[in-house]
């Protein structure tokens, strides 16, 4: 009993930086459901892609900080070409119809990205070196890594919360999916909204795939794996709902380091799922969601 | 300033109706009546964009805006206030008024017009439009409409859900906007209200408009004080 | 042009006379025959080659499980996508069944299959009580798909963990031989195709289109659509669980990935898209198709999920009824122009 409860702190820890991994992985693909009704199965593809530009630009000898911004914009642009491709389609269906037609279409780029990436070099992984021994926390010796990821990921969830909180453009997209033929009322396209979100999430990939490259190295094989863990947390945070999605990550991240710790990697797993699976069947809306 | 002629509108290839034509102009508070299921919030939902008529076209102040979405249309100085309002119900009055500006800033003076206009909301500014009464959300609606200032305001059955009390205040801040000079288009199953408040009116039934005329002349009208009035 | 027939013949064989359901059975029974003879001839054609023959297994294992996901998905409109997993349930339920409980062979194969279908109707049961929509119905078996995929893996000594596990029972029968594991299989979807064929023409067939077509106006109408939808995952769950049961002793090895939904799942799903969801020979189709196809450019490796990947966007975007009710519709307009 000592024993964990020694092993406790370092356990919370580390389950909030997986935590915050969580959140801002979720946040992305909540955004784009919740305003778009829109399930992007391709994100965690995305993630992979800008992880993979990063790593091109870093072989061509291009400074570190250099190549993270071709990573960004890569993720953008992914979003931006996702919205005027896929989502053209799908934007001429409504609510179900529309939701099982983005699942399907972007299931299958993800299956052609994944299988190109994987056939072409499955060994490919991006790796970010934070220089520099151990900071203590709390008297736990963290990585450095950990420490500038999670530092990021807070700082880019601070600009989010500030964002929709308090500029015109935030509100307005909070205004689509509180209600989409209210906001078109007062004169905001919602497809444009959905654009600039779709970018938005586009971004928050690359993100994402910068600060946990830093933790651990983020692989081509991760795609699949990265979707289903967002997709879980997205469910349990509620669909639609940024917070929730933060909120919920830190819960399920700690969740997850605990179990992992006690238990067991792949009966950790299942709690996850579990957790996901019962509160679908519970409270759907999630801890803080919006839409169903 | 709103010209809507031979309109047809309804879903999936049946219109429900049809060869809609009447007028509106500069300052004119303008009814159109008619009971449950005649067709009012067809047509107004297609004239302001949040459908598409089959046929017909729609002209706000010398332009074509025949099937233009609502977002477009509404920044064009046509606001639109729907019987079910659409608010953000978890967005605070103020925010929701905020928005009404889009893609301005909202003005302080405009706020503080509608404030004016409607103090209950001005007490709630803080509050959650979800959790505010059917009244209140009513003049959140159209508080928000007001916000960017538009020359034509559009109102689709304004006292829907609304006590009888509420109602007759309802109407009389439309009254009020309609005294400063603001340009009113109406949809209304209670007449007696409509009647009292608009110059003219039409009066649609089963899809079609079987008449128009002055308040006056429709109060007269024998079929109107029977099936509307309740009066033989 | 058998699906016509069976639909125009379909509601009135229910209580028709005597020579319509004699003609509705036929229109049932004669495809399935020829389908089958056709099929009975692939091993002395391919018989030499152990590769091909197994890839044969394979692919009726596949049209198998098509068919149980055609029931579940087709019929019912309920998105199941542990379609693997309740195989695998079969699967490694038989082997559990049979080397570690030590049962006879038919026994385990059976009590598995019971577990698949209990299973699948459990599932069934609780979207119906929650009332869940597709979607969330696609998410909660996806949930499930991928907790028995950890379960497998995270239970070694259960389950033979990642390596798998090696099936002793079975191995000196017929089973583990290329032919008759072939014509075993063959014969599993023969019957499933019968099975799904008379449920079409029976009551629960007009019950089944009745909830699909409007879950509302069915409700009303007095059709039980909670029972309707649990009796679909009930029988389709048994589908799926045989299927993954024998193909699994014909195979004498189970894996995790064997039942992954990557290698399960998807390609079923594409399968029926392609072949027709809702259609009685759909899933034939879709899996003949999909195990030649699959066969050809299997010297790709990993890159083969670029034109999976391709095809289900086109699938989904342009032809989502699937082949055959396509090419049925277009039938149908060229003998009777609209007017």
């Amino acid at each position: 009993m000592t024993d964990l409860l020694s092993r406790l702190p370092a356990i919370i820890l580390d389950g909030v930086v997986l935590g915050l991994q969580f959140g801002l992985l979720a946040a992305g693909l909540t955004l784009v459901y919740g305003l778009g009704g829109v399930l992007n199965l391709a994100y965690g593809q995305m993630a992979v892609i800008s992880a993979m530009a990063i790593l091109f630009a870093v072989n061509a000898g291009v400074p570190i900080l250099a190549a993270v911004v071709v990573g960004l914009i890569t993720g953008g642009l992914l979003g931006l070409i996702f919205d005027q491709t896929l989502l053209r389609p799908i934007y001429r269906r409504q609510g179900e119809a529309r939701v099982l037609l983005s699942l399907l279409l972007t299931l299958g780029v993800a299956f052609m990205v994944d299988g190109y990436l994987n056939w072409n070099d499955p060994t490919a992984g991006l790796t970010i070196q934070i220089g520099g021994g151990p900071i203590d926390v709390f008297g736990v010796p963290m990585r450095r890594g950990s420490i500038v990821g999670s530092a990021i990921v807070l700082a880019v969830f601070g600009l989010l919360f500030v964002f929709f909180r308090s500029t015109v453009l935030g509100r307005a997209v909070r205004s689509v999916i509180e209600d989409e033929e209210g906001a078109r009322l007062v004169g905001i396209d919602p497809s444009h909204m959905l654009r600039i979100i779709l970018v938005l999430s586009g971004v928050l990939a690359a993100v994402v795939a910068v600060t946990q490259s830093m933790i651990r190295p983020v692989t081509v094989t991760a795609g699949f794996s990265i979707t289903v863990l967002a997709l879980i947390v997205t469910v349990v945070g509620g669909l639609g709902s940024v917070s929730g999605a933060f909120l919920a990550g830190l819960i399920l991240g700690v969740i997850n380091t605990f179990a992992t710790s006690e238990i067991g990697t792949f009966l950790s797993l299942i709690i996850l799922l579990v957790a996901a699976a019962v509160t679908i069947l519970i409270r759907p809306s999630g801890l803080l969601g919006v839409r169903e | 300033m709103l010209d809507v002629r031979q309109l047809a509108a309804g879903y999936q290839g049946n219109d429900v109706v049809h060869d809609i034509t009447f007028h509106v102009d500069q300052g004119e508070a303008v009814m159109i009546i008619g009971s449950n299921g005649a067709g009012k919030t067809t047509l107004f939902r297609a004239m302001c964009g949040l459908s598409e008529p089959s046929s017909g076209t729609v002209v706000f102040d010398g332009a074509d805006v025949t099937g233009e979405p609502a977002q477009r249309i509404v920044r064009r100085g046509f606001g639109f206030v729907p019987a079910e309002r659409h608010l953000f119900p978890r967005m605070t009055v103020q925010e929701n008024l905020a928005l009404g500006a889009y893609p301005e800033r909202p003005g302080a003076e405009t706020m503080e017009v509608v404030f004016d206009l409607f103090p209950r909301l001005a007490e709630r500014r803080k509050q959650h439009a979800g959790t505010m009464s059917g009244g209140e959300q009513q003049m959140l609606a159209v508080g928000r409409a007001l916000m960017s200032q538009p020359r034509l305001l559009v109102l689709d059955e304004p006292t829907t859900g609304l006590a009888p009390k509420l109602a007759h205040e309802a109407y009389e801040a439309l009254a009020a906007l309609r005294d400063r000079g603001l340009t009113l288009l109406v949809a209304e199953q209670q007449v007696p209200l409509a009647m009292a408040f608009s110059e003219r009116g039409y009066v649609l039934e089963n899809g079609v408009i079987s008449l128009e005329g002055t308040s006056e002349e429709l109060a007269a009208d024998p079929r109107v004080r029977s099936a509307y009035l309740g009066l033989s | 042009m058998t699906e016509r027939f069976a639909e125009a013949t379909g509601t009135s064989a229910v209580g028709g006379t005597e020579e319509h359901a004699a003609q509705a059975l036929s229109a049932l029974f004669v495809p399935i025959i020829a389908i089958g003879a056709v099929l009975a001839l692939l091993p002395l054609w391919l018989g030499d080659s152990r590769v091909l023959m197994s890839v044969s297994v394979l692919g009726l294992a596949f049209a198998g499980y098509t068919v149980g996901f055609n029931l579940i998905f087709g019929s019912t409109g309920q998105l199941f996508l542990c379609v693997g997993a309740l195989a695998g349930l079969g699967g490694y339920g038989a082997a559990i069944f049979a080397d570690t409980a030590g049962l006879p062979v038919i026994v385990a194969i059976l009590a598995a299959t019971v577990v698949s279908s209990i299973t699948g109707g459990l599932l069934s049961w609780i979207a119906v009580r929650r009332s869940l929509g597709v979607i969330f119905t696609g998410i909660v078996t996806l949930i499930f798909a991928l907790a028995f995929h950890n379960l497998v893996l995270g239970l070694g000594d259960l389950t033979g963990g990642e390596s798998g596990f090696l099936i002793e029972s079975g191995r000196d029968t017929f089973l583990r031989s290329d032919a008759p594991a072939f014509y075993l299989m063959l014969a599993l979807v023969l019957v499933y195709l019968v099975v799904h064929g008379l449920l079409r023409r029976s009551h629960v067939g007009w019950a089944f289109r009745a909830l699909r077509d409007d879950e509302v106006a069915a409700e009303l109408a007095g059709v039980d659509v909670a029972r309707y939808r649990v009796l679909a995952a009930l029988i389709g769950g048994a589908m799926l669980g045989m299927t993954g049961a024998v193909y699994g002793l014909t195979q004498g090895r189970v894996s995790p990935s064997t039942y992954d939904f990557a290698e399960v799942d998807v390609v079923v799903v594409v399968m029926l898209a392609f072949g027709g969801i809702g259609s009685l020979f759909g899933p034939i189709l879709g899996a003949v198709t999909f195990t030649v196809i699959n066969e050809l450019l299997v010297d790709l490796g990993h890159l083969r999920l670029v034109p999976y990947g391709a095809l289900i966007i086109v699938l989904f975007l342009w032809i989502p009824r699937g082949v055959i009710p396509t090419v049925g519709d277009l039938l149908r307009r060229r003998r009777s122009p609209p007017g």
